[in-house]
């Protein structure tokens, strides 16, 4: 399945992706309203977090409304955030903490592989790949 | 708040009572102060009283941040400390990178004013609106590093940021640093002692709300246009490789580079500490801050033997005091000297010039091991260099002496000692040898926060960036303006330099990009305070804010009986001609500069303290009122009362 990769060695923690993200969803800056992620982590890790659109996702079991749902064609796994209720079970249960609580609607968010950041990365580290 | 851009709240904490109390940002005072560096020279004047103590309770600490701080503007990753300094007894002010100023703006918060003493340590935990002080009994005594762990575990959430202080502040070094995310650091004024005095041990910050953009539509694309032109610079590249590592061969060349606590400005054995060395050996890879396409951060490692580590490499300043000025070659001993410094928190720059001062009078017979307690301090000797950081942190032995900092432990010893301290105004002077830079030379002199490069920044003339000399400046002044030996026209550069880098320091971004390299100026920061806030500030008003801001900085310093006499250079600098290198002959001619420099401030010439016409011209006739009496002070010979406790 296809999702955005970098390698954690090469990014450098800038968080231009984070940023470049919210502004274009919206409108505003606020990295927690990005559907991507940098964690730092120690021994010089940077890794860029984002939806891995599953094969067999995790967040579409736990979702107890059926808000989740993985569209074949493109392979994305997609939130509707009219019937989210903003439970966080799907956030409990994404083995890559890769689904985001959005902070005033509260609702879940998860990366749309629009290719905005990839284009906004610096050092031009962030690809969309192809995945197991 | 009617401008964008900023987050529209003060934090007000006073640790002796445990109020916390939030106020909104006042529009009037982000007009005339623009944010950052501005918010604090006018808060801290109003606050601190003439003669305060600056490790008792009524010292006031503030954090602050600007209106472009966490925006997308390249380096927009700052934040300003800034108290009465136990270094200097004058203002202190110190920055910081990383990711935790932008995330107190994302909590929704554009400064913390600290105020008062908690009986036990606390640390302050903010969580968007959730403010609380909470019990640090456990974190006393810890590392920054293990700080940072701790917090960010207990918080349950690796994205959290956290400033905090180490053993160094706690036992009240004088040069404590305040660490954020790890490896940034607030180094100089000793501002982590000042934290340390009242307690505090952290502070943790999670934001998650909103800094909205007043035009939107147009946004992307001019932070499109500054982001291009960065990575266009033909410096960049030479940024992105080395970071600011490289300076030690670039100084070497121009016989800048501090050996011997400034007594040459040529090191033998530059190439074993060199920037290519680190690159080529230690480097993991380079780690930006926040918003930054720049990255000069370096993460670094040492696999094995007495000096192995992950983390934070040095840059220049820190890589030459620990290195060259005390004679160092062994550079895993300074790559692990200055993971120390970052683990106490502690100032890189004071802490090797203090220990490269004790070397010199080690070197001339001033000292004996009768005074160390048996270390051996002759030049080059990392092991001890090692030793002593961390007696300095812990104020163990010989190095409870030196957390005194250069100034107060060559008056404590005496002997003579007192002529080897490269100071100005009790802080060491950074890793710029002044003899093979005029202009750094001046800038040194006449920074607020005593002896410091980053006030000015006056690099333009370093490397010679002559096209912007000439586009900043005017073509009059060149060429001497652009000779970095020659003393003309430097009081003019200095001035200039100041005044813009109080702005750069106010609304939050980096001085790498506005300064080195000289890719944005105030046309490119007064448009994006017109974009990012919806502020109407013209180049001309911004000017006078930088100016305002420097004068109101020296009016600080004014009260507390700083002048003229204040103003110098050790002899060493000003008299004894440098010895060796492509500097050889040369000396600081500061009178000449300094005159210049006063005459184009508006500052009276005798006194060096401004003139009534100039506060009056910047908006500050109550300062103006309050300065005219020491004004007679300073020209009749009524010496100084100091404050007590110091000496």
């Amino acid at each position: 399945m296809p999702y955005l990769h970098a390698d954690p060695l090469e990014c450098t923690g800038c968080r231009i992706c984070e940023l470049s993200c919210a502004f274009l969803h919206e409108h505003v800056l606020n990295p927690k309203k990005a559907r991507v992620r940098v964690v730092r982590r120690e021994e010089g890790q940077d890794i860029p977090v984002a939806c891995r659109h599953c094969e067999k996702p995790a967040c579409i079991e736990a979702c107890p409304e059926g808000a989740i749902r993985k569209v074949e064609k493109t392979g994305l796994v997609v939130i509707n955030q009219k019937k989210c209720t903003g439970c966080t079970l799907c956030v409990d249960a994404c083995p890559y903490d890769a689904i985001f609580m959005h902070p005033s609607r509260h609702v879940a968010i998860n990366c749309t592989l629009c290719g905005f950041c990839v284009k906004q990365c610096p050092v031009r580290c962030l690809e969309i790949v192809k995945g197991e | 708040m009617k401008f964008k851009g900023y987050a529209g709240l003060f934090l007000h904490v006073n640790l002796t009572t445990g109020k916390l109390k939030k106020v909104p940002l006042d529009e009037k005072l982000a007009l005339e102060y623009l944010g950052g560096a501005g918010f604090c020279s006018r808060i801290l004047y109003d606050r601190i009283k003439p003669g305060t103590d600056p490790l008792s309770p009524e010292n006031v600490l503030m954090f602050a941040t600007g209106p472009l701080t966490g925006t997308l503007f390249p380096q927009a990753s700052r934040y300003v400390v800034a108290a009465k300094s136990p270094l200097t007894e004058i203002w202190g002010e110190s920055h910081a990178a990383g990711h935790w100023g932008p995330e107190l703006k994302y909590a929704g918060y554009d400064a913390i004013v600290v105020e008062g003493r908690s009986a036990k340590p606390v640390y302050l935990r903010i969580d968007d609106d959730a403010v609380e002080l909470k019990e640090a009994g456990d974190l006393w005594g810890k590392t920054t590093h293990e700080t940072d762990d701790i917090l960010r575990k207990d918080m349950g959430d690796p994205y959290v940021k956290v400033a905090s202080i180490g053993p160094a502040g706690e036992n009240l070094v004088r040069y404590a640093a305040i660490m954020n995310d790890r490896e940034r650091c607030a180094a100089r004024s000793g501002l982590g002692a000042v934290m340390g005095s009242k307690k505090l041990k952290a502070i943790v910050v999670r934001g998650s709300k909103d800094i909205e953009v007043a035009e939107a539509d147009k946004y992307l694309e001019f932070i499109d246009e500054l982001q291009k032109r960065m990575l266009a610079h033909p410096f960049t590249e030479g940024r992105v490789k080395y970071g600011t590592t490289y300076l030690i061969e670039l100084m070497q060349e121009i016989g800048r580079l501090p050996t011997y606590n400034m007594r040459q400005g040529v090191f033998e054995e530059y190439e074993k500490i060199s920037g290519e060395t680190i690159r080529k050996k230690y480097l993991v890879k380079p780690r930006a801050c926040f918003s930054c396409v720049q990255r000069c951060g370096r993460y670094t490692k040492v696999d094995k033997g007495p000096f192995a580590f992950i983390g934070g490499s040095p840059e220049f300043e820190t890589q030459s005091s620990l290195g060259s000025r005390c004679g160092v070659s062994n550079v895993e001993a300074v790559l692990f000297a200055h993971y120390l410094c970052n683990a106490y928190g502690m100032d890189g720059i004071s802490t090797g010039a203090t220990i490269s001062w004790a070397m010199e009078c080690y070197d001339v017979g001033i000292l004996t091991k009768k005074d160390t307690g048996g270390i051996d301090l002759s030049w080059g000797n990392y092991e001890t260099l090692i030793q002593l950081i961390t007696m300095i942190a812990k104020r163990k032995g010989f190095g409870d002496l030196l957390a005194e900092g250069s100034y107060r432990a060559a008056r404590k010893i005496g002997r003579g000692s007192e002529k080897y301290v490269m100071h100005v105004k009790k802080q060491e002077i950074a890793a710029q040898e002044p003899r093979a830079q005029k202009s750094m030379g001046l800038a040194a002199v006449t920074a607020a926060r005593g002896a410091d490069h980053l006030y000015a920044f006056p690099v333009l003339d370093e490397v010679s960036f002559k096209d912007t000399i000439e586009e900043r400046f005017g073509k009059e002044y060149l060429p001497e303006i652009a000779d970095r030996l020659n003393p003309k026209y430097k009081g003019l550069m200095v001035k200039e330099c100041e005044d813009y880098m109080v702005v750069v320091e106010s609304v939050g971004v980096c001085k790498y990009g506005t300064q080195i390299p000289p890719v944005y100026y105030y046309d490119d920061i007064s448009k994006a305070l017109k974009l990012t806030c919806g502020m109407n500030v013209s180049e001309e008003r911004l000017r006078l804010i930088g100016e305002r801001i420097v004068n109101l900085n020296r009016a600080f310093n004014a009260r507390e009986g700083i002048s003229r006499k204040d103003d110098i250079l050790p002899e060493r600098l000003t008299k004894e001609p440098s010895p060796k290198g492509p500097a050889k002959g040369q000396v600081v001619e500061l009178e000449e500069m300094l005159r210049e420099y006063y005459t184009l401030r508006g500052w009276n010439i005798e006194s060096g303290l401004p003139a009534k016409q100039k506060l009056l011209e910047l908006g500050l006739g109550e300062v103006a009122e309050e300065l005219e009496e020491k004004l007679l002070q300073v020209t009749s010979p009524t010496p100084r009362k100091k404050p007590p406790g110091y000496g």
